[in-house]
């Protein structure tokens, strides 16, 4: 019989990658418990697993670019309306200058060695030099470090499956041990989630469903939770993809872009310009779309080429970027046997995914203080939609950290949680061991990643999103079959189980947004133009297994 | 597939490729002190097993498809 621990705290954070260790630092200030709630180790949890080369920061040094009124104006433009441009002024804008001062002081090199000023790049038509390109390797162990040293109590190897809500608010959450199996609870005046970015969904175009562009770990869990807690979520039917090198979902359009690196089709031909005047420095979307049609259009393969890059450039790029961002990058290129400054590299667009890229539009609802519509409950990073990449991130969740504090400061008692939801609750985690069925978790995501590039991927039809929706529900109920024989094949079951729910999500409101909007992230075949009547976010509830949709206007 | 390779000569059985893998796919054994790796299908091939060992003893290799 699993043991059964529970936990009683302030602050509860689920989720400590990056955004999820800066909201625990916060919440902490104040001399409040935090809990900070990982399935991995924490210390490199996350999609900072490795390292990060680009921190974006509008630091106001002086030119006109670099200040928060053109920083905003051009992320409006960017996400089309559909995020509440208040969110990354409160919570990224407010923050941002004093948090690249915070991780200078914890030595974290955000300028090279011996120089005055930093390195700032810019790409996908940013106005300013918005990139700093730092040496993040030892970012994500630093902040870690901090949480730990401040007092918050780390508990990993645990994965949170729900929220616990009482009277509407929520009280807590559960979850199990992935190796010893025990069942957690825990109690908290207020629970931050930030468990990142949801992937592993769609067909990989590698075949291995693990080699994804952000950490294959992370599958909406946050995202999940706050549908079943009766929270809301917005925009799910963009998916977005992006452009990697062959085979490798790895990071790295951005710095190839950012250092003046070219796009090239079998030609030789620099084909972003026939879909976007701007060429390589042209918005994000026109990369991957343009990629699209050439290699629909006869035209692939498509390649990076650096060859004409400067030695500077070349060497900054390979030897500060490439490798820090992806620290496996120049394993693959030397055992593939490219020589990226000399030799052409082949490119592919990448699995389909809800990542926090910088005009990312999808994920959980929240106001500018990171409050989901249910009370007790705040969001930050990745999950949730306000502001992207990574240094967007830790301050999302920094700001979550601040508001979820002043919220438990001002809470006298914890409200107990219902006990027949944690029964219930732990009767659903443990099924898995008691099944007899034939199927793993392997198969039947294998068959969630076949119905979703089948039926809700690029280039989308009513019939196809319909028959695409009618499969996963079919899908819902093989899900009961699954069988687990420990600890990491319940953590699997679960991630399934979350991407399940925000993979109908995507069929939802894909199906209800009649028209075609970012590129590749949401095509729709039988309207293939963007609408003006279509300038609104669509917003997500569940309950008793249905979803309901209603619509924001775009924000002005 | 094993695109993480041991040399359990110069592993010093540490576990800090155990901690601080994301994915729960690094095992310490518990009779030979030594890592498992126990899901290697499962690899992000992220690196952050082989960034901070102290032996250097751990090399990632692309399987054949990721090249």
């Amino acid at each position: 019989m699993n043991k059964e621990c529970w936990v009683m705290t302030d602050v509860l954070v689920v989720g400590g990658g990056s955004a999820g260790t800066m909201a625990a630092l916060e919440a902490r200030k104040d001399g409040l418990e935090v809990a900070l709630v990982d399935k991995g180790g924490i210390y490199r949890s996350g999609c900072g697993a490795a390292g990060n080369d680009h921190f974006l920061a509008v630091l106001e040094s002086g030119p006109d670019w670099d200040t928060p009124e053109v920083f905003l104006k051009w992320y409006k433009r960017l996400t089309q309306g559909l995020v509440d441009i208040k969110i990354a002024e409160k919570v990224y804008i407010q923050r941002i200058k004093r948090l690249v001062e915070e991780l200078e002081e914890m030595g974290i090199p955000m300028k090279d060695p011996g120089k005055e000023d930093y390195i700032r790049t810019r790409s996908f038509a940013q106005p300013g030099d918005y990139f700093i390109n730092f040496d993040g390797r030892a970012l994500k162990p630093m902040i870690s470090k901090k949480a730990e040293q401040a007092g918050v109590k780390f508990f990993s190897q645990i994965a949170m499956v729900d929220l616990l809500v009482t009277e509407g608010k929520v009280v807590g959450a559960v979850g199990f041990h992935i190796r010893t199996g025990d069942f957690y609870v825990f109690q908290a005046k207020a629970v931050i989630i930030a468990t990142g970015n949801a992937t592993r969904m769609y067909e990989n175009p590698s075949g291995l469903p693990f080699n994804t562009w952000h950490s294959p770990y992370n599958t909406g869990t946050a995202q999940a939770m706050t549908l079943r807690a009766g929270g809301e979520v917005k925009n799910l039917e963009f998916v977005n993809y992006t452009i990697t090198p062959k085979n490798f979902s790895a990071s790295a359009l951005n710095a190839v872009v950012g250092m003046g690196g070219h796009l090239v089709n079998a030609k030789g031909e620099r084909y972003v310009f026939k879909y976007h005047e701007n060429g390589e420095q042209g918005p994000r979307w026109a990369m991957p779309w343009g990629t699209y049609v050439e290699e629909q259009e006869g035209r692939g393969p498509c390649y990076f080429d650096l060859r004409h890059l400067s030695e500077s450039a070349k060497k900054h790029l390979i030897e500060h970027l490439l490798p820090v961002d992806k620290n496996t990058f120049m394993d693959y290129c030397e055992q593939k046997g490219i020589d990226p400054g000399a030799d052409l590299m082949e490119i592919q667009i990448s699995e389909g995914q809800h990542p926090a890229f910088l005009g990312s539009v999808s994920g959980i609802f929240v106001d500018e203080m990171c409050r989901t519509t249910v009370p007790g409950l705040y969001a930050g990073g990745a999950c949730a939609v306000g502001i992207g990449s990574l240094a967007g991130s830790m301050c999302f969740g920094q700001s979550a950290g601040a508001e979820a504090a002043k919220y438990a400061l001002q809470k006298p008692e914890i409200l107990d949680p219902l006990p027949e939801q944690i029964v219930e609750i732990k009767q659903e985690i443990y099924a898995p061991y008691q099944r007899i069925g034939d199927y793993t978790y392997n198969d039947v995501e294998n068959k969630l990643r076949q119905i979703m590039s089948d039926y809700l991927s690029i280039s989308r039809s009513e019939e196809g999103l319909k028959a695409g929706l009618q499969e996963l529900n079919k899908l819902q109920e093989i899900f009961e079959q699954i069988r687990a024989d420990n600890g990491h094949d319940l953590m699997r079951i679960n991630e399934l189980s979350d991407l399940l729910l925000i993979s109908k999500g995507i069929a939802v409101g894909a199906l209800a947004r009649t028209e075609t909007r970012f590129g590749l992230s949401h095509y729709r075949r039988d309207f293939p133009e963007t609408q003006d009547d279509w300038n609104k976010s669509t917003h997500l509830t569940y309950r008793d297994g249905e979803f309901r949709i209603s619509y924001v206007p775009a924000y002005s | 597939m094993l695109p993480i390779k041991i040399d359990y000569k110069r592993c010093n059985g540490c576990g800090i490729c155990e901690r601080n893998c994301p994915g729960d796919l690094i095992f310490m054994d518990q009779a030979t002190k030594m890592p498992v790796v126990k899901y290697p299908e499962e690899c992000w091939l992220c690196g952050a097993c082989r960034i901070d060992c102290p032996k250097e003893c751990i090399q990632i290799v692309f399987p054949l498809i990721s090249l």
